[in-house]
């Protein structure tokens, strides 16, 4: 790479569409994971709540989970999922956002106040009728918080899916390294760097939406 | 009214928090349980609302077992206030107050409209409603934690030390806003504190417990702190029993002398304004007319512990007794505030513990021969 610059222009601008293409594939395949991964530990989180001998054994599971390499994980997936499909890359990010996300939803909810619950209680919630209406809606500080985390390491890890043929920008890494050509490297770096950024401003704002009660307070995990 | 039977409750580890309690809760008076920590109080007011159930024996509400009540509906009718309010953080106060209404399905407009009632009621502005309870101070947000139980309108208020996390002056005035609530509102209080002198300032009964719910006095207020069943209690009580006493008892019934100009006491005069307000004492001896200070009560709300303080703290000995506006309407020694206390002179005051919450008779003060009247009439 001696004489090569780090960044030949021309080459950006005449490929301006693919690196678009490249971009919205990789949020689609970093985001809906995570997406996915709400979903579930918003259920999951309430059931290990209210059934607090789930919690252990559950998050266990997801630590070893979070624990596997995701490139060997990709590989035992292709010969169910195929071969360069967003199956195959999704799936197992869609656990890795949970092994993040679980965790930080059953803390968010543990850390109502038991003062709060006690007068939810007395006031006339059931169980139930009390994790969905206040312990929830308290939490939410805690999901964004965790939803930061998961979608910057999901943006982060979307570009190994490279490697078994779907990996959005990642692609641009093995292209620039097997050409001895740096441009891509330096696009693909720039352009995860800002889909991570603009996720996360759209986060932040989320929270000053949906929980304005919780500018106050910077300690929810954030 | 609730009456709890026997009222016992047991650890599975087999620790007794209460062993059998028999109370009753009168209708629309203050009940308050008091004890050190660990004696049971808590328990025993979450056996009511069934965030506790007993061991053994019961509790009645109205006659009902209260057992045979679904938990959510019997909660839905008893308010409940507890020490840290206990507000949900993510619902504006407004929202908050409106909580039990909600729940029993009131539509939202109906709802806000009683919620925006009781901020008033409270105490509290109406732009309060509007914010979210971080915004507000400790003694707010327990005011709100009372609207919030009042809500819909229960008959039944259990309290658990509402008012012990906050100042003492903030406390204080909470206190006197219940007492004033509890005028117009008649709920049937039951109220829980470690805090003697909150017991026997709020309590039409005080419940003295000892270690797993062992009733050591039952009593008025005034009874408590003037007959403690045994040094226990007295200890509990702690000293000052009869200064403090004095501050159940109203000052209506202190015998006044009448202002007039050039009166002396002992060779004090009382220097008013032309306003008739005081400024001060002159000692007639000295050589100069120096204005020494005259410390006022207002008879019609205050205690006797307050005029004595007045007295005690006058130069001349005299307490002077103020109308609303501040100006002098008489006087009263020492002497002559101590002698309020003689029994015959308390009968004027009235059920003195329940009186001094509502200035019924706010114009006592022009009556300085009352308790000689009260004498004439004991001695016919």
């Amino acid at each position: 790479m001696d004489d090569e610059p780090i960044v030949r222009w021309y080459w950006i601008g005449d490929h301006l569409g693919y690196l678009g293409h490249l971009l919205a594939d990789h949020a689609v395949i970093a985001l809906v994971p995570v997406l996915i991964g709400l979903l579930l530990a918003i259920p999951l989180g309430l059931a290990c709540a209210r059934f607090p001998r789930l919690y252990q054994p559950l998050s266990a599971v997801f630590n070893i989970v979070y624990a596997l390499p995701s490139l060997a994980v990709f590989v035992v997936l292709i010969p169910y999922t195929g071969l360069a499909t967003q199956a195959t890359v999704m799936i197992p990010l869609t656990f890795y956002a949970l092994a993040v996300l679980l965790p930080t939803t059953v803390d968010g909810l543990r850390a109502v106040p038991e003062s709060v619950r006690q007068a939810a209680t007395a006031m006339g919630y059931g169980p139930w009728h009390r994790l969905t209406s206040v312990e929830l809606p308290a939490a939410v500080p805690y999901l964004i918080a965790g939803l930061r985390v998961a979608a910057v390491s999901s943006i982060s890890l979307a570009s190994v899916g490279a490697l078994v043929g779907r990996g959005g920008l990642g692609y641009l890494f093995i292209d620039g390294f097997q050409r001895t050509f740096p441009t891509p490297i330096v696009a693909g770096i720039a352009l995860i760097a800002v889909l991570a950024l603009a996720v996360d401003l759209v986060l932040v704002a989320a929270r000053r939406l949906l929980a304005p009660w919780a500018v106050r307070e910077k300690g929810a995990g954030s | 009214m609730i009456r709890f039977e026997g009222a016992g409750k047991r650890h599975p580890d087999g620790t007794v928090a209460v062993e059998g309690l028999d109370l009753e809760v009168p209708t629309g008076r203050i009940t308050v349980l008091v004890g050190p920590s660990g004696c049971g109080k808590t328990t025993l007011l979450r056996m009511v609302n069934r965030m506790v159930e007993p061991t053994s024996g019961r509790v009645l509400l109205d006659g009902t077992d209260v057992a045979k009540l679904e938990p959510a509906k019997l909660r839905r009718g008893i308010g409940y206030v507890i020490q840290q309010a206990g507000l949900f953080p993510h619902r504006k106060v407004i929202d908050n107050i409106a909580t039990v209404p909600y729940l029993l399905g009131w539509d939202r407009k109906k709802a806000r409209a009683r919620a925006a009632e009781l901020l008033e009621l409270v105490g509290l502005a109406p732009e309060t409603a509007k914010r979210y309870p971080f915004q507000l101070s400790g003694g707010q947000q327990q005011r709100v934690g009372v609207a919030r139980a009042l809500a819909a309108d229960p008959p039944v208020l259990l309290m658990d030390e509402p008012f012990s996390a906050v100042d003492p002056v903030v406390r204080a005035g909470l206190q006197e806003e219940l007492l004033r609530l509890q005028s117009e509102l008649h709920k049937t209080v039951l109220f829980v504190t470690h805090d003697i002198e909150e017991a026997v300032r709020l309590g039409d009964q005080v419940v003295v417990l000892r270690e797993h719910g062992r009733i050591a006095q039952l009593a008025d207020p005034h009874t408590l702190l003037t007959t403690p069943a045994d040094d226990g209690v007295a200890a509990f009580l702690g000293r000052d029993r009869g200064l403090r006493g004095l501050g159940l008892r109203p000052a209506r019934a202190v015998e006044l002398r009448p202002v007039s100009d050039g009166l002396t006491y002992g060779g004090w005069e009382l220097a008013l304004d032309d306003e008739r307000r005081p400024i001060g004492w002159i000692d007639r001896d000295a050589v100069t007319a120096e204005l020494h200070a005259a410390a006022g009560f207002r008879p019609d709300t205050d205690t006797l512990r307050t005029a004595l303080d007045a007295a005690v703290l006058s130069a001349s000995g005299v307490a002077v007794a103020l109308d609303a506006d501040g100006r002098a309407t008489g006087t009263a020694s020492r002497e002559a505030v101590l002698a309020a206390l003689r029994p015959e002179a308390d009968r004027t005051g009235g059920a003195a513990d329940s009186d001094v919450a509502d200035s019924g008779e706010a114009d006592s003060a022009d009556e300085p021969d009352r308790a000689s009247q009260a004498d004439g009439a004991d001695g016919g």
